[in-house]
């Protein structure tokens, strides 16, 4: 990366972003600091909060689950969005263009009103089940299982799986594919020996771009398993609503800080098998 | 070089989008022979390359490797490599990986590609950086590597598309050498494309000038720089001053108003014809001694040489001199018979090859379109 002396024009440039991050990133992540370590009433330093993380089978039990759901979806959304990537990319540019328009376009609505839609459509006496049933197959139960949970975050995060992988396999460009070619490759070799270390890259941006939302999410959970799968989103999301109960401010902004730190761990060690020159850092 | 063909093209057509790039193209390249491939951006060269390489297949007409027709064969499976434009080194790997790879994907034996990379190194000049990444290579360096990488799998045919283009002039003189070296210690078939017309005088045995789309002359540098076919290729090798004549007769060349003996014959009698003279090859005397008179009307020193520009009953010719004569001075011309070379009259007639809107600020001008040209032309390629 250059190295510029900041002129006033590009310090002018980067003034607003700065002051947002500091009043919406920076502030915030103080505030979850403090109510993690201070009790909210006393002001006191304390790790209690820290500990009912760790201390609490019920925490526990949906940290795992939040784990297993998202590692489950980021694998579906990788087999479905790499392959989707490379036919993509080896398409005339139009069509490309076209296509990558399509994939965006669920995004252009709100997410609430996406999953809704998905929870409507696989209730008990939602659309689904009424087809199923007018052919005489009688209903299958959807909504509060763990796939009705995958599907969600798969739907909704699939776009940030292509979107990286997309960019990462285009930049690649055809005279490296056509070296390949000339060096005796065919596709198959093409594919495993250029292709995919070249969008490895993108691989993990896109692995960290659906793994950290997934874990975190309390919505889709929510909507689409009926209240019956609680994930630590929903976990620190009834802590913090019901804040004003005793602590329960303290330990939302403990097991986010937790959390915070697991995802941080993480992307960390995703990055170190990116290669760092290919720009792929993510945080 | 052997007298057998390695590469036939016969009747070669190849059209992008309604465009004719390659018309009814015919050639013949032999075993172990420098071919250049010598003509603007746009003329087909790096097309007719392509279409060696696999990269295109052609509309009509059939390509033959060893008299075998390759039309099918995809580009992996012909014993063919290329050294493109960019280098096309993989970023993934390093300086010997990337060597090794194509040894790799036909699995041979890791010692023998040790062995081998190790050599190719050592030829290229290459070998003590061989674990570097190649991100952090000079141009020059990348060359190298790409030149290595191809030659490594000891290929029948090289193909060199421009690849000296993005060199500066020095290091370019230096590669020019060293690619003819390689070329001559291998014996493999080098096909190299250029637009520079020195570069491709300077290293090929044999010059192909294209231009839109046909082969305009086939022959050795010599041959293409002294008795060219048209005048198309006058202009384009070298200077030429290019002069509407009238064959005499055999041996006898009527230009200016004036005889002249020459060396060439077999026209029809008082045929018009294009005559050639290189700057080089007019003598300068006193006005009242020459063949011919004029006026200089301008004179630029080009460090070995002044360059005139001489303006003879409204002709302009270019003449080469290592005396300095004023602007506006009166002077004679002499034409002797070896300088003259007589060409049939073709549809680039009248086109080139007079100097009346010359100068150097336009060259250049056309120097620096030529390179944007290249560049759209690389990314329409892609």
């Amino acid at each position: 990366m250059n190295k510029r002396k900041g002129t006033f024009g590009t310090a002018a440039l980067n003034t607003p972003f700065v002051v947002w991050s500091a009043i919406f990133i920076i502030v915030p992540l103080i505030f979850v600091i403090y109510y993690s370590f201070f009790d909210q009433d006393s002001g006191v330093f304390t790790l209690d909060h820290v500990k009912y993380f760790f201390g609490n089978p019920s925490v526990l039990k949906s940290f795992g689950q939040s784990v297993w759901l998202s590692v489950a979806s980021t694998l579906i959304s990788l087999l479905i969005a790499y392959p989707f990537a490379y036919f993509l990319s080896k398409k005339r540019p139009a069509s490309q263009r076209v296509q990558m328009v399509l994939v965006m376009a669920p995004m252009w609505m709100n997410m609430v009103v996406r999953t809704y839609s998905w929870a409507t459509i696989l209730e008990k006496n939602g659309l689904l089940n009424n087809i199923l049933e007018s052919m005489g197959l009688g209903k299958i139960n959807i909504i509060g299982t763990s796939g009705a949970v995958i599907l969600g975050m798969v739907y909704n995060y699939l776009p940030y799986m292509i979107l990286p992988i997309y960019t990462s396999m285009s930049k690649i460009g055809t005279p490296l594919l056509e070296a390949a070619e000339d060096l005796g490759c065919n596709s198959f070799q093409k594919l495993t020996r250029v292709i995919m270390p070249l969008s490895l890259s993108g691989v993990v941006s896109g692995i960290i771009m659906v793994f950290v939302p997934s874990i975190s999410t309390f919505y889709i959970s929510q909507a689409m398993s009926d209240r019956k799968i609680l994930l630590i989103g929903d976990i620190i999301e009834s802590q913090i609503t019901g804040m004003w109960s005793t602590g329960g401010l303290n330990r939302g902004a403990a097991m986010s800080f937790v959390l915070m730190v697991i995802i941080l761990i993480c992307t960390f060690i995703m990055n170190k098998y990116a290669d760092s020159d290919e720009g792929g850092m993510m945080i | 070089m052997t007298d057998r063909n390695i590469i036939e093209l016969k009747n070669i057509t190849v059209s992008f989008d309604g465009d004719t790039v390659l018309d009814d193209l015919n050639l013949s390249i032999r075993d172990g022979e420098f071919v250049t491939f010598l003509g603007a951006s746009g003329c087909g060269k790096t097309t007719t390359l392509r279409v060696i390489a696999g990269f295109i297949t052609p509309d009509n007409g059939d390509v033959f490797f060893d008299g075998k027709r390759i039309n099918d064969l995809p580009p992996h499976k012909r014993n063919v490599n290329t050294i493109f434009q960019r280098y096309a080194l993989f970023p993934h790997l390093n300086i010997y990986d990337n060597v090794a790879f194509g040894l790799k994907v036909a699995k041979v034996p890791k010692d023998e590609i040790e062995r081998r990379v190790d050599e190719m190194l050592e030829l290229v000049n290459m070998k003590a950086m061989k674990y570097r990444k190649v991100q952090t290579l000079s141009g020059g360096q990348q060359q190298r590597v790409a030149i290595a990488r191809a030659l490594v799998n000891n290929p029948r045919v090289l193909l060199l598309d421009e690849p000296l283009a993005a060199l500066d002039y020095k290091l370019r003189k230096d590669m020019q050498n060293e690619l003819r070296r390689i070329q001559q210690t291998t014996g493999i078939t080098f096909i190299f494309v250029t637009h520079d017309q020195e570069e491709a005088l300077s290293m090929s045995d044999t010059v192909v000038v294209m231009n839109e789309g046909k082969i305009q002359q086939i022959g050795s540098p010599t041959d293409i720089y002294n008795e060219p076919k048209n005048a198309f290729v006058a202009d384009f090798i070298g200077e030429s001053n290019i002069i509407d004549g009238v064959m005499l007769e055999d041996y006898k060349v009527k230009l200016d108003g004036r005889e002249f003996v020459c060396l060439d014959k077999g026209f029809r009698k008082n045929e018009p014809v294009d005559v050639v003279i290189r700057p080089e090859d007019v003598d300068i005397v006193p006005a009242e001694k020459g063949e011919l008179t004029g006026e200089v009307t301008s004179n630029t020193f080009k460090g070995d040489y002044y360059e005139m520009i001489v303006d003879v009953c409204g002709f302009k010719w270019m003449v080469q001199a290592t005396d300095e004569t004023k602007v506006g001075a009166k002077i004679g011309l002499i034409i002797e018979p070896d300088a003259i070379h007589v060409m049939k009259k073709s549809k680039y007639s009248g086109k080139f090859g007079d100097y009346s809107t010359f100068s150097d600020e336009m060259d250049q001008m056309e120097e620096e379109e030529e390179e944007a040209e290249l560049e759209s032309e690389a990314t329409e390629n892609e």
